[in-house]
């Protein structure tokens, strides 16, 4: 065993690079993560960005998240206050890729749970807290923004929707409530948003929505109209009842329909006219309505009972705006001051047709040069049977030059021209009474009647049996409807009645015919007081009673003969003897009688008289052969054809040849009923083709 | 060795030109390659270089292990992050005084002492700062005991997570800072293992003569 010697240690010099270990790479590699992480985690930071908001309720920082379409893109970092404090600051940090969209178009709201009549939404803002929700609009270009200003609600339509927006106009936004579907043809395809109030004008505006595919139907001939709630109506055709969806009943809800497909496309700017009901909408004449109407005013002297605010205005039968007002105005300021209806009227420019470019200044001219040439406002009513009335603008012909009133402080004036109202009432009372004359009842029962009878005879068994011949039947009805008298019988008819009117105008002219019935009347007073005095009496008086008699059966055939007859009777009765001892009482009226004939006769009267007794009693001739022969022939012509159809139907079997016989005759006989009624007619009261009564 | 200060210079095995096994202790040559007895590679007492560079290493990694979040909690939708400082804030909020406190030591105080301590025998050794050998030897037994019980806040996250997962309810993830402080965690053991306990008596018998 040797001592270990001793060991000489030199270190040995080496480089400081060579000295280092490999472990070094360990911190350095460790330092290389974390740097890698921090940059990532820097990286990752997103883009600050600030919203305004009117109201924060609910943001918190480090809580609330910015989304978009649900995802969450960003985090609120603060939430402070505007310098002037009048907005809440809301500092978020959202994703470098959607800060890369966002242009100055994106729009931001407080999404929170909001419970209405159209649903839930938002429910599961409850639970996780309120976020806010980003709308990019796709179509925009990203500029860099960042301050935005943030929206109250959210958007009626996210930005980027397909479709066209609208602007509505209504009288008032009562059943209009933000959300609230305008439905097409009852699809929904849009939504309106919170109406609001027109500066200085009536009414509220409303702006909606339509998407895409359903946007082409919007055109100038587009009418819309409220569908919220029920409508009632009771009308010609029953009671009608009309319920849109339930959504719509319980927010409102808006159609549209068009009238037809020829309508132009619309201005982005176009306002629509909200009407009440389907009906007033497709009524209307135009769905655009101007921004501005025309008021002016019209003033009527009458009582303007059953003009109500609404009521048309019409110009030529068009409507073009309607009444908003009805007041009595003092015109005119003496003791006995003069009162006047005044009816405020609401013009719309464009409706009539004075271009899109109408307004109420250019309406106005319109108007004045209307009124110079003679256009008046004229109150009428609204249908024949209504009571209710509109306020027409019609040209008047002849009407006094007037012109366009328009007082400094006042609505300018239409002047105004005189109804026709009460002309219509008493016409429409005349033609009432006229139809509820009219013997419909008498005529249907005859008819009745008639048909009755036919069948009577159909049914007999004797006609059935009849001979055969047809021919000769059929010829027999043929040469009858053929003949001359039937044919000529109409223009017969006429030409009597033709007479008897010239017959009876003169006799009116002349009242001759009044003086000889006064004078055969006394005459037949005396001849009764005659009766029991003489033998030779009763052959005069029955002489005088023929004489009346033909004159009361207007028998003026031998009238004038008769009288004759009579005078000569008479002239021989008075110079005979035994007239002597007629008592001076007969004498008298005899002689009365005599002076009566003596005078007809010196007037030459008579001759006239029984001219125009002869061409009368000739026309009453005429009428009554006509009337006498008529239902001869009537029945004659239904028992030929009766005859004729039973032939046929005895032939047996159902031959086309049978059928159009059958026809024929049937037709034949509708012929022989209308002669019969006609006959009837006639017979009742022959004088009703005469006097048209 | 309470009695290793003596005025009389003693013979150590580094001079006699010996070399330790740190496996069974026998002392071989000093030009052997491995143990006589148990074949183990024989190591020279070394640089701090190692030392040094898993050091640094675990501090670079336990910057973001408590700057980032320890566990990402979701309840009811809401997501709430913790760093290990936030959390151990929290829970002394709450009033949870004892936790925090445990939190607070075995996730913040014994790491940084850890670092200060291998930090400390490192330079002392390099920079051969006068110092009793045997205090440094017992820090360095402290450092190599606590080692191992400083994944604590590891297990807990690991275990939470596991746990821990009721779809919408509550949720929890870990963050990066587990895994930092893992990291943290095996950087700082393996800067204890790579310091040579020789080193401290090598430098206290330099200093004695």
């Amino acid at each position: 065993m040797t001592t270990p010697s001793d060991m000489e240690i030199t270190p040995p010099r080496r480089s400081f690079w060579r000295n280092l270990s490999p472990v070094w790479l360990v911190p350095v590699l460790a330092v290389a993560v974390s740097l890698g992480i921090a940059w990532q985690s820097f990286a990752d930071r997103g883009t600050l960005i600030e919203i305004e908001f009117e109201n924060a309720a609910g943001v918190v920082a480090g809580t609330t998240e910015i989304r978009y379409r649900d995802v969450a893109i960003g985090m609120v970092e603060t939430v402070s206050f505007t310098p002037d404090m009048q907005q809440v600051t809301v500092g978020a940090r959202i994703d470098r890729t959607a800060a890369e969209a966002l242009s100055a178009q994106a729009q931001f709201w407080v999404v929170r749970p909001q419970v209405s009549a159209r649903g839930i939404s938002g429910l599961n803002t409850v639970l996780s807290g309120v976020y806010i929700e980003a709308a990019l609009d796709p179509g925009s270009v990203p500029d860099g923004s960042r301050r935005f200003t943030g929206r109250d609600d959210p958007p009626l339509v996210m930005p980027g929707r397909q479709g066209t927006r609208i602007t509505l106009r209504a009288p008032d936004g009562n059943r209009l409530t933000p959300g609230a579907p305008i439905l097409f043809r009852g699809v929904e395809v849009g939504a309106i948003e919170a109406p609001r109030l027109l500066d200085g004008a009536e009414g509220v505006l409303v702006d909606g929505f339509i998407e895409a595919p359903y946007d082409r139907r919007l055109s100038t001939t587009a009418r819309f109209w409220d569908t919220s709630g029920f409508a009632v109506s009771l009308g010609t055709g029953g009671l009608r009842l009309s319920v849109g969806n339930l959504a719509s009943i319980l927010t409102g809800g808006i159609a549209f329909d068009t009238l037809t497909d020829a309508g132009e496309p619309i201005d982005a700017d176009t306002v629509f006219e909200l009407y009440s009901d389907e009906d007033t909408a497709m009524a209307s004449s135009t769905s655009v309505a101007s921004p501005d109407q025309l008021r002016i005013a019209a003033e009527f002297d009458g009582s303007v009972q059953g003009l109500s605010p609404g009521a048309a205005v019409r110009f030529r039968g068009v409507r073009v705006g309607e009444v908003t007002g009805i007041a009595a105005r003092q015109v005119d300021m003496g003791p006995a001051p003069l009162i006047r209806m005044q009816a405020a009227l609401a013009l719309d420019p464009s409706a009539f047709g004075l271009g899109s470019e109408a307004s109420p200044e250019r309406l106005m001219a319109f108007l004045e040069a209307q009124v110079a040439a003679g256009l008046r406002a004229r109150l009428s009513a609204s249908g024949v049977f209504s009571t209710s009335l509109v306020v027409e603008l019609l040209e008047v012909q002849d009407s006094p030059p007037e012109r366009l009133l328009r007082p400094e402080d006042a609505l300018p004036v239409i002047p105004s021209a005189p109804s026709d109202l009460t002309d219509l009432t008493t016409s429409a009372q005349g033609l009432i009474e006229r139809l509820t004359e009219l013997p419909i009842e008498g005529v249907l029962q005859q008819a009745i009647n008639l048909m009755e009878a036919a069948e009577d005879l159909l049914e007999d068994e004797g006609t059935r049996a009849l001979p055969s011949s047809v021919v000769s039947l059929v010829d027999d009805a043929r040469d009858f409807v053929g003949s001359e008298a039937l044919q000529a019988l109409p223009g017969d008819i006429q030409g009597t009645v033709g007479d008897l009117r010239a017959v009876l105008a003169r006799f009116e002219e002349q009242r001759a015919v009044e003086t000889l019935v006064e004078t055969m009347e006394a005459v037949q007073g005396v001849a009764a007081n005659i009766d029991s005095a003489t033998t030779e009496v009763p052959a005069l008086i029955s002489e005088v009673r023929r004489v009346v008699g033909r004159i009361g059966d207007l028998d003026a055939e031998g009238l004038v003969n008769a009288a004759r007859d009579l005078l000569n009777t008479a002239d021989t009765f008075l110079d005979d003897e035994g007239t002597q001892a007629v008592p001076p009482a007969l004498a008298g009226a005899l002689r009365e009688v005599e002076l009566a004939l003596a005078e007809l006769r010196g007037s030459g009267l008579v001759d006239e008289v029984s001219e125009t007794l002869g061409s009368a009693r000739s026309a009453a001739d005429a009428i009554a052969t006509a009337t006498q022969d008529l239902p001869q022939l009537a029945e004659r012509l239904n028992g030929l054809v009766a005859q004729a159809e039973a032939l046929v139907a005895a032939y047996g079997a159902r031959s086309p040849v049978n059928e159009e016989a059958l026809a024929t005759l049937r037709e034949a006989r509708d012929a022989a009923r209308a002669f019969a009624q006609l006959a009837r007619t006639l017979e009742r009261s022959p004088n009703s083709i005469l006097f048209g009564r | 060795m309470a009695h290793a200060r003596t005025t009389q210079p003693v013979l150590t095995a580094q001079k006699a030109g010996l070399l330790g096994c740190r496996i069974c202790g026998r002392a071989n040559p000093g030009a052997a390659q491995s143990c006589s007895r148990c074949g183990a590679a024989l190591h020279r007492p070394g640089g701090l270089q190692a030392v040094m560079a898993w050091l640094l290493a675990g501090l670079v990694v336990y910057i973001p292990a408590n700057t980032y979040p320890m566990l990402r909690t979701k309840m009811l939708g809401e997501e709430t992050d913790s760093t290990i400082l936030g959390g151990a804030i929290d829970l002394a909020h709450h009033g949870s005084w004892g936790v925090a406190g445990i939190v607070f030591v075995a996730s913040i105080l014994i790491p940084i002492a850890k670092f200060i301590t291998i930090g400390y025998l490192a330079l002392a050794v390099h920079r051969r700062w006068p110092m009793r050998g045997r205090l440094r030897f017992h820090l360095y037994e402290a450092v190599e005991f606590i080692g191992r019980w400083s994944m604590i806040d590891v297990f807990v996250v690991a275990i939470l997570v596991a746990l821990v997962q009721f779809n919408l309810a509550a949720t929890i993830a870990p963050g990066i800072a587990a895994v930092s402080f893992a990291l943290s965690v095996i950087f700082t053991m393996l800067a204890a293992q790579a310091f040579d306990p020789r080193l401290i008596w090598q430098s206290a018998d330099t200093d004695t003569e």
